[in-house]
């Protein structure tokens, strides 16, 4: 699957070229057949796909694997078979990549006892910033930290914990990013304030990795995403495409109405649908096209002289999404 | 500031934010207190046997709360990670715990030994002289164990009960039992330094040979630094999914 033209973003599944033809050598982060297990239990298995310059969003349930595939491109676990390559050069065991990486994790600890400033200026330090004070006061500023950039992380909330860590990961101002669940605990003004950040440094030419659990985190921000259900790879690639494979899978609805066997009836005749089941005193209908069906519906409902009290679908749920796009 | 100078800063601000530093600082004190409660009672305290007492208990106690605690405990709560994916040489990291968390353990330990070793015997000469040899042994175990905690850290996550089992049964227990285990015994190993610095007539028992402890201090420091620096250089983190 290939990213369009009209998106920065190139996300390929392994050894296709991008949009701009290039090889894939020359891709930012490429991941190579990486599987990793913990004793009997596969936590990822056998992913491949590399990434070019924009937001990638990698997305997923949790437990899914995110959290151990950004890991193990964070160099921060070994795969247990496969290559991961940051800037062509294996990530783990190699301390000298993260002058290219910054890292958010996901784990909420600080060293509270530090200002936010202290903190984000540590960072700085560590990477060896020849103006640490300017570094670290542009990097709280991006952020929106400023208010609370001189008191302990101890004091602060959710949300702002989650800012300093933001800052700490582009204070060297890195062509890579990697965050592990970043909106976790932000309120919305500071989510939109986050995602406008990440887009303008995506424009930039950075490669940005996030990954989030929520459909709409991801559709706000990605370009392309990475969608990891159980461990697999289940889909990437722009994020219409997959959006396009969410909407059109086959659809479960509950339905009710003034005449629920009459209305099974009339529908039992249509194309997209291919079973309806009353048992439960509840008409469920299951539809292979979910656009042709949400119109159909209330079309066969009028024609009949019924009328509809309640269409639900029954099965919206992320999980099954997942699941449908992993088994497709 | 250096890239070091950071390290050792954060660690240093790290261990001291807890109140296990006073508590620390309080059984430090206590060797002192019972000198001084003996000699106010009239007694005659023996400075040898205190300092064996502060080896024994106070010195493997106070390293091993901050040995575990530099590296291990911010390896646990996942504060390390900001350190680790940095472009810094692992060494580094561990070099820079390992000298705040030996300098905070021997400040305690040297405090305590001399502070003991001049209450039981009083101001003399030889009364330094005794401290000092106590002193310098105390600091150099503090190193020795702070290495060795370091090291258990960076290769596990029950490094504190490991050291606990390593001081209680090993170097305790076994030591009593078996005597090939006084070889690789810190607490033997200062003892027999103590017994090499101290003025003649310092009635120290056991110990091992100066050439055993000297270089168990040795192997102990530089492979417990070496051995840290390679596993966390290796390190994964944990707890995830």
């Amino acid at each position: 699957m290939t990213a369009t033209a009209s998106r920065p973003a190139a996300t390929r599944t392994d050894g296709a070229p991008d949009a701009a033809g290039a090889p894939t050598g020359g891709a930012v982060v490429a991941v190579d057949h990486v599987s990793r297990w913990y004793g009997n239990v596969v936590a990822v298995n056998d992913i491949s796909f590399s990434l070019g310059p924009g937001v990638t969003g990698l997305l997923g349930p949790n437990g899914a694997g995110k959290s151990t595939l950004l890991h193990m491109i964070a160099g921060l676990l070994r795969p247990s078979a496969g290559t991961v390559k940051v800037d062509g050069r294996p990530s783990w065991r190699n301390p000298a990549m993260y002058r290219q990486v910054g890292l958010v994790p996901e784990r909420e600890a600080l060293y509270s006892f530090l200002t936010g400033r202290e903190f984000v200026a540590l960072n700085a330090r560590l990477q060896k910033l020849p103006d640490v004070d300017r570094a670290t006061a542009s990097a709280i500023r991006t952020v929106d930290l400023e208010a609370a950039a001189d008191r302990p992380i101890g004091t602060y909330s959710k949300g702002m914990r989650q800012r300093a860590k933001i800052a700490g990961a582009l204070v060297h101002d890195p062509p890579i990013l990697l965050l592990d669940e970043p909106f976790n605990g932000m309120d919305p003004r500071q989510r939109l304030h986050m995602i406008a950040l990440l887009r303008s440094m995506a424009a930039e030419g950075r490669t940005i990795l996030f990954s989030s659990h929520i459909l709409e985190e991801v559709e706000r921000l990605a370009d392309s995403i990475l969608v990891v259900h159980a461990g697999r790879l289940a889909a990437s690639g722009d994020f219409r495409e997959i959006r396009r494979l969410m909407t059109d899978r086959p659809h479960t609805f509950g339905v009710r109405s003034s005449d629920d066997r009459r209305l099974a009836a009339a529908l039992l005749v249509h194309d997209s649908v291919f079973g309806v089941d009353l048992s439960g005193g509840r008409l469920t209908v299951s539809s292979s096209d979910f656009g042709s069906f949400t119109r159909t519906l209330p079309r066969l409902a009028r024609e009949a002289g019924i009328s509809l009290h309640e269409v639900a679908p029954a099965d919206d749920s992320l999980e099954s999404v997942f699941a449908y796009l992993v088994r497709r | 500031m250096s890239v070091f100078g950071a390290l050792v800063g954060v660690t240093l601000r790290a261990l001291l934010a807890r109140r296990r530093t006073i508590l620390l600082a309080l059984l430090a004190a206590l060797p002192v207190l019972i000198a001084l409660l003996v000699r106010v009672g009239g007694g005659n305290p023996n400075e040898a046997r205190i300092f064996e007492a502060i080896v024994r208990s106070v010195l493997p106690l106070v390293a091993l709360v901050f040995g575990t605690a530099a590296l291990g405990g911010e390896l646990e709560d996942g504060t390390a990670v900001y350190l680790l994916a940095k472009p810094v040489p692992r060494w580094q990291i561990v070099a820079a715990k390992a000298l705040v968390a030996g300098s905070l353990a021997a400040g305690l330990s040297v405090a305590s030994t001399v502070g003991a070793t001049v209450i039981a015997i009083g101001f003399s000469a030889s009364a330094i002289g005794t401290a000092a040899a106590f002193g310098v042994a105390a600091a150099v175990a503090s190193f020795a164990y702070v290495a060795l905690f370091v090291a258990a850290s960076a290769l596990t996550g029950r490094a504190l009960i490991l050291g606990l089992i390593y001081t209680l049964v090993w170097e305790g227990a076994l030591a009593g039992i078996l005597e090939g285990t006084r070889q690789f015994s810190v607490r033997e190993a200062t003892i027999g330094i103590a017994s090499l610095l101290a003025p003649a007539g310092t009635n120290l028992r056991g110990g091992l040979e100066p050439g055993g402890a000297v270089a168990l201090v040795v192997v102990l420091i530089v492979g417990g630094l070496a051995l840290a620096s390679w596993r966390l250089g290796g390190w994964e983190v944990r707890g995830t999914e």
